[in-house]
């Protein structure tokens, strides 16, 4: 079986990689350790690689680990002094300063209470620290990013976060056909849509929702059903 | 040894395995793993938040908690919670998330022999489901030798009534070391070295069992990485 080759299980020495490594400098993506001089997995599943030089094992995994410059939603847990703690789905709490907001100063501060949504970037992300957030680039603006007003808000596969954050994901677009609506969407499989009215938002999501179980085929078909559930 | 030879022949096989992952909805990775009538869920947890009695700079903290089907842990369970609990230790890579916490749960839900094998596999399969770091899978075994002195691997319940002595093995995937060795009753060094090949060759077809359902949950991904042009398939064309 083709597909049982590309499987590699953890302690598996990865061959192809260290025969790519001869040659050029490369990247060992999440899945992936360097002992001594063999690389070797940590994790089941396919080995994939992007050009030029990036391996990487996929798995499914649900639990999110960040990493820096990702973008993400996060849930504003708590205020402790000068900083918000933000809930990410990580092992630990995120931290967020409120001078990392755009146009926020010691005196103007930004109005955050627990339960609001947060659209963030991950600043600094080490396995011995926890991770901190800003809400602004790096010009002091704050883009697309900030906290989200009204809308839904759910969870998803980690999986389904990146499939629609890539450039060549149909879905985004194909719903746009059918309704306009605003969305956010985290690495960290979380999610956040608005519409004009509660019907619809409801009806986005779903059609979202089920596009975790689809593959790329299904894509097109299940965004077109849509408008017909909508007027049901 | 012409005798083992005969007795292998009267059961050498594991009983048949089955997997369902991802059967609970909010851990990180979960598996429902049976062998013959014995019956577990394994989920797994992690990263997650750590106590503070609990936290380790040097790496993550490992929990481990076996249920019984019916009410609550007694010391039998608590002996094989210690005994999974010991075999992940080894097996994963704990360097990898300091400050964190690994949590392992273990529900039986029939036992009908070998359940100790059974609990160790379901906790493996949860663990490589889940995404956690990994030195090595593992693969235990349970085999016991019957009243007639013949060797029984796998055996089911009612083959245990009467045994002489039972042994469960647990080895790593990469290099086969022993990980774990759980001995019942009186036997022979000789029987105990001819019953740890016995648990070693079966140990292959549970590695090979893995590999498969970790293709198949993966099968229906790799269509979609086909169509995509980002991710290139598992044999990357490599031009040196």
């Amino acid at each position: 079986m083709s597909t049982n080759t590309s499987i590699i299980m953890p302690g598996e020495r990865v061959t192809i990689v260290e025969d790519a490594a001869k040659s050029k400098r490369i990247i060992l993506g999440p899945g992936l350790r360097r002992v001594d001089e063999k690389v070797v997995a940590t994790k089941a599943g396919p080995l994939r690689h992007k050009e030029p030089n990036t391996f990487w094992v996929d798995n499914y995994q649900r639990r999110y680990v960040p990493a820096r410059g990702d973008l993400i939603i996060g849930i504003v847990k708590a205020r402790a002094g000068d900083l918000y703690r933000v809930d990410i789905g990580a092992a630990d709490l995120a931290s967020i300063s409120y001078l990392a907001f755009e146009a926020a100063t010691k005196k103007n501060r930004p109005d955050l209470n627990p339960g609001d949504l947060l659209y963030a970037r991950v600043l600094n992300a080490n396995a011995d620290i926890e991770p901190e957030l800003v809400c602004v680039n790096s010009n002091g603006k704050r883009g697309k990013l900030g906290v989200l007003q009204d809308g839904f808000f759910f969870k998803c596969s980690l999986n389904l976060g990146r499939l629609l954050l890539r450039e060549s994901c149909p879905a985004l677009a194909a719903l746009t056909e059918e309704l306009p609506y605003e969305i956010a969407v985290g690495v960290n499989g979380r999610i956040w849509v608005k519409a004009h009215s509660t019907r619809e938002t409801v009806g986005l999501a779903n059609a979202i929702m089920t596009l975790e179980q689809a593959g790329y085929a299904e894509i097109e078909k299940i965004c077109g059903n849509l408008s017909g559930v909508m007027q049901a | 040894m012409s005798k083992t030879d005969i007795e292998e022949a009267s059961k050498d096989k594991l009983r048949e395995m089955h997997c369902k992952f991802n059967a609970l909805s909010r851990c990180d990775g979960s598996v429902m793993y049976s062998q013959g009538a014995t019956v577990v869920i394994a989920a797994v947890l992690g990263p997650i938040e750590v106590k503070t009695q609990n936290l380790s700079i040097e790496g993550s903290y490992l929990e481990c908690n076996y249920r019984p089907k019916a009410g609550l842990p007694q010391v039998k369970e608590r002996i094989r919670e210690a005994a999974i609990r010991d075999v992940l230790e080894l097996a994963l890579l704990s360097e990898a998330y300091p400050r964190a916490k690994m949590s392992v749960q273990v529900q039986e839900l029939e036992d009908r022999g070998s359940i100790d094998a059974c609990a160790l596999n379901a906790a493996c399969l949860a663990m490589l489901i889940g995404g956690l770091p990994l030195k090595y899978s593992f693969a235990a075994v349970h085999c016991i030798i019957n009243e007639q002195g013949e060797f029984v691997l796998d055996p089911d319940q009612n083959e245990t009534l009467h045994q002489q002595a039972s042994f469960t093995f647990a080895f790593d995937s990469v290099d086969g070391n022993l990980l774990l060795v759980q001995t019942k009753g009186a036997f022979k060094i000789a029987q105990f070295n001819d019953i740890e090949c016995i648990c070693r060759a079966a140990s292959a077809e549970i590695f090979e069992f893995y590999r498969r359902n970790i293709a198949k949950y993966h099968g229906s991904s790799a269509e979609q990485a086909a169509a995509t042009k980002e991710g290139s398939n598992g044999d990357p064309p490599m031009e040196t």
